[in-house]
């Protein structure tokens, strides 16, 4: 697949002049970002228009990234939205070198091999330039860009911020419930939610 | 006495000694508190102490989760922030026995590079009320069973969990000696409701919290911890402002403002009294706002006698600054000249010196008064914001510069020729004196002045209006001493041909200072209203000329070229001003920029200025810009972050205000070990090892 990535317009210019802390609002139109992935390529998100995108911060050593690799929550929930359809979904890994959870390209790959995990792409911004663009807090952190390039959720995976596994089944799953709403043409009911977590291990 | 319960446990502190005493002699198992177990989780060691060691029926007992963290690791508050989880616990009671809610302990905010957490370091106690029913027997054993869970993270984070139990007799109340006073403490100093009452309001995307009802004392900054995620952003800065009758701070709005928020939302306000840092439980109403009052001065608050004294003391020092020193040689030139003459003269021009002096501060108060009137945000110095007052005031200093050079006279056709403008004997030219003496002051400010003319700012109109005379008085003190005080006339030199000469001199600081205003007008305009600048000195000096040579009509048209001469500053704007000189390695404030660099850990030094302020650029010279200041910023890791207010600017006048200062400089440190929001205020005359006192801290 050949796959050019970009952002949105506030991103790419928060990405060099504002700090992470300024939000970016949903309805927010992604332009151009060049992010590199596991396999050294590089992808730019305007191109992406036209796909649906699912964005997930992850850091393999974090409890709750581990809640839901390790109950195959994750893994479920990318082949049910990228499986028989155009949605995108890319993995990115924003911890900074000598950090929490900073792989390099083979290391990612491996990971998505041994969990069996289901990714279009993992980007890898150990400069947490991409992570900073979006504001992204935790791992996991999640965001649904739709065909239009705008913004339509973010905020966390479920309603249940334990890191206990036991808390998987009986949450309710706002990026499963954002795609179905985008799914059947309506507004995404909630779109805007706290996200939990381990803080992403920028570069301090 | 029965039984203890949380309101009579201060009574009962008085019975502590004789309890010790009875408990070491018959139940020295309990004595010193109740071994009790600890767990170690990993991060942290946990265990469950209690405030008795014997309950009552019908009472209470605290019991408290004891969390010891290892050095660097924290756990979260109720609501955790960015990231992260909350301290939780489970209890598995005996029957009948009742368990309150957490009294959580203050939350202080962690940041983690651009992420901020709430949460504890140290060794959190997390308390719980329960309540013994009636029905308890003297004798039962109560046994309480807890389940803890907390996410524990430093640079990485660690869920942590187990099970700890704790076993009560029921009786006579015994109060555990080691854990019955700190869980007292520790409930004491949790946030409960209290007086204070809050409101939030969302305008142009900035969330304002407004908070009154406050203890009595000075408050040095506050901090709000929301109960619930999504009512504002916790990385963002909370910016505190004070009022005279409350408090304000200023965050960034989180999702549940978008999605309608509900009409009151509840969480801690933590702040500074008195330098003790204390929360309280708020209900904040929604779509609303308090009246803090007009802001009144941070830190010290000065009463009207202290600010004017100040601005007495401020303006008599203002005459060893350098903007003021070539009009004050002129004045004491023109004093020598009649000092040897008549007392009663000198006295006279002395007046007329102050009048000009007074007439003008006012007329500054006025201007101040009525700006601040028309709410903008404005400052001594201000009139220097405006280019057009720039170029006429370096238009004015180049013609002064003609003037003593011999040129041309002033008002030679009243007074015939042979008497400058500002050595001619009249009370009008002292008047005039003392009007050119201020204008030319204004970039200049003394220590004592800027805390007096902050305050005045504040306050209303006719404290603005004593405290600006008081200033002015001071200002033309030494000249009216001169005239009282025997003596000291006759202590000047004597007149004799060198005044020309000195007169002559006397020219070249005044060019200097119109080659200032001119560098000044560049960072302001750019290079067009520099050029026009250019010109109308070229009209100034080509009127004069045709003036000084011609026939009535030549006359005539020189006052017509002259006129167009003053009129071109007129038209100038402020325009791209981009022509920035590079000083250190600095980087553009912002009070996100002070929060973030802080957060890394790193020590900020914030420099106030601007081009026209020349206190700041001898602070410059003398200081920032030298070697070794450069040297220790490099060793210390210092931000050194630049706000220019050179032309106007509302975020640093209000940054200013915060401070009680109403003009530049200003010099904050933030050095990486102090805690507070507010900075650590350097003196306006700056020192190498004031810097290296408190960089290197």
């Amino acid at each position: 697949m050949k796959t050019l990535f970009t952002a949105t317009a506030a991103v790419a210019l928060l990405a060099t002049a504002a700090p992470a802390s300024a939000k970016i609002a949903n309805g927010t139109t992604v332009s151009d970002m060049i992010v590199t992935d596991s396999n050294g390529k590089q992808h730019k998100l305007s191109d992406f228009k036209g796909n649906r995108v699912v964005l997930e911060w992850t850091n393999d050593g974090c409890p709750y990234v581990q809640k839901h690799y390790d109950t195959n929550n994750m893994q479920n929930l990318q082949k049910e939205a990228t499986l028989g359809s155009d949605t995108v979904w890319l993995s990115v890994i924003s911890s900074a070198p000598g950090k929490q959870g900073y792989v390099s390209g083979e290391g990612a790959n491996a990971l998505t091999t041994s969990r069996d995990a289901a990714p279009s792409a993992v980007v890898l911004d150990p400069s947490g330039d991409m992570g900073q663009a979006f504001a992204a807090k935790t791992t996991p952190h999640m965001y649904i860009i739709d065909e239009a390039g705008t913004l339509v959720y973010q905020g966390a995976i479920d309603d249940n911020s334990s890191a206990r596994k036991s808390t998987v089944p009986g949450a309710k799953n706002y990026v499963r419930a954002a795609l179905a709403d985008l799914d059947a043409g309506q507004p995404v009911a909630i779109a805007d939610t706290a996200p939990y977590g381990c803080s992403v291990k920028y570069s301090s | 006495m029965h039984a203890i319960s949380f309101s009579s446990w201060m009574r009962l502190s008085l019975f502590r000694l004789v309890l010790s005493f009875l408990l070491v002699v018959s139940f020295a198992a309990t004595a010193f508190g109740r071994q009790t177990e600890t767990l170690d989780t990993g991060k942290v060691t946990a265990s469950l102490v209690s405030s008795l060691d014997r309950v009552a029926p019908g009472e209470t007992v605290w019991i408290a989760l004891r969390t010891e963290l290892d050095e660097g690791w924290h756990t979260y508050w109720r609501n955790p922030g960015d990231s992260g989880e909350p301290v939780q616990l489970t209890w598995a009671l005996p029957a009948g026995v009742e368990a309150g809610p957490i009294a959580w302990p203050l939350p202080y905010p962690t940041p983690t590079g651009p992420i901020v957490n709430y949460g504890f370091e140290g060794a959190p106690l997390f308390p719980v009320e329960m309540t013994v029913p009636n029905s308890a027997q003297d004798g039962d054993r109560l046994s309480f069973v807890l389940d803890f869970y907390y996410l524990v993270c430093a640079d990485i984070c660690i869920p942590e969990e187990g099970q700890l139990s704790l076993d009560l007799e029921v009786g006579e109340p015994i109060e555990d000696v080691i854990w019955g006073p700190q869980i007292q403490a520790a409930v004491l100093s949790s946030p409960r409701p209290g007086s204070v009452r809050g409101a939030a309001e969302l305008a142009n995307e900035t969330l304002s919290l407004t908070f009154t009802n406050l203890p009595d004392g000075t408050i040095s900054g506050a901090y709000f911890f929301p109960f619930d995620q999504g009512v504002l952003g916790h990385s963002t800065p909370q910016s505190f402002r004070l009022g005279k009758t409350g408090i304000g701070l200023m965050s960034a709005p989180e999702f549940l403002w978008a999605n309608g928020i509900a009409e009151t939302v509840q969480g801690v306000l933590t702040y500074t009294l008195d330098g003790e840092t204390r929360g309280e439980v708020v209900t904040v109403a929604t779509n609303a706002a308090l009246d803090i009052g007009a802001p009144s001065i941070s830190g010290p608050s000065m009463g009207l006698w202290a600010a004017a004294f100040g601005a007495l003391l401020g303006g008599l020092i203002l005459n060893l600054m350098p903007c003021v020193f070539p009009i004050i040689s002129l004045k004491a030139l023109s004093l020598a000249k009649t000092a040897h003459g008549e007392r009663a003269a000198a006295r006279r021009g002395a007046w007329a010196y102050t009048g000009g002096v007074l007439v003008t501060f006012a007329l500054l108060a006025a201007g101040l008064i009525a700006f601040k009137a028309a709410g903008a945000q404005i400052g001594w110095g201000f009139q220097l914001q405006s280019p057009k007052v720039v170029g006429i005031l370096a238009l004015l200093l180049f013609v002064i510069g003609l003037n003593l050079l011999g040129l041309f006279e002033f008002g030679s056709r009243l007074q015939g020729a042979g008497q400058g403008l500002t050595a001619r004997g009249g009370l009008s030219g002292s008047f005039f004196t003392g009007v050119l003496a201020v204008v030319v002051a204004t970039p200049c400010t003394a220590p004592f002045m800027a805390g007096a003319v902050g305050y005045a700012l504040a306050q209303p109109a006719l404290t603005t209006l004593i405290v600006f005379l008081a200033l002015g008085l001071g200002f033309a003190l030494p000249f009216l001493l001169l005239g009282y005080i025997p003596g000291l006339l006759a202590k000047l030199p004597k007149p004799g041909p060198w005044m020309e000469t000195f007169r002559q001199v006397l020219a070249f600081p005044m060019f200097a200072a119109a080659i200032w205003l001119v560098w000044v007008l560049i960072l302001q305009t750019g290079a067009n209203g520099t050029g026009l600048l250019l010109i109308a000195m070229l009209l100034a000096g080509f009127a004069i000329w045709v003036f000084r040579r011609g026939s009535g009509f030549a006359k005539g048209l020189a006052l017509i070229v002259a006129l167009g001469a003053a009129a071109l500053p007129l038209t100038l704007s402020t325009g791209a001003a981009d022509v920035k000189a590079a000083v250190l390695d600095s980087e553009v404030w912002s009070p996100e920029r002070v929060a973030e660099l802080r957060a890394q850990g790193r020590p900020v030094f914030v420099d106030f200025t601007a081009a026209w302020c020349v206190t700041c650029k001898v602070n410059e010279q003398l200081v920032l810009k030298t070697d070794r200041t450069q040297a220790l910023f490099e060793r210390t890791n210092t931000a050194f972050l630049i706000a220019d207010w050179t032309n106007r600017d509302a975020k640093i006048a209000a940054e200013l205000e915060r401070y009680g200062r109403a003009g530049v400089p200003l010099y904050l440190a933030f050095p990486a070990s102090h805690d507070d929001v507010m900075g650590l205020v350097l003196p306006q005359t700056l020192s190498f090892s004031v810097l290296e006192e408190t960089l290197g801290q």
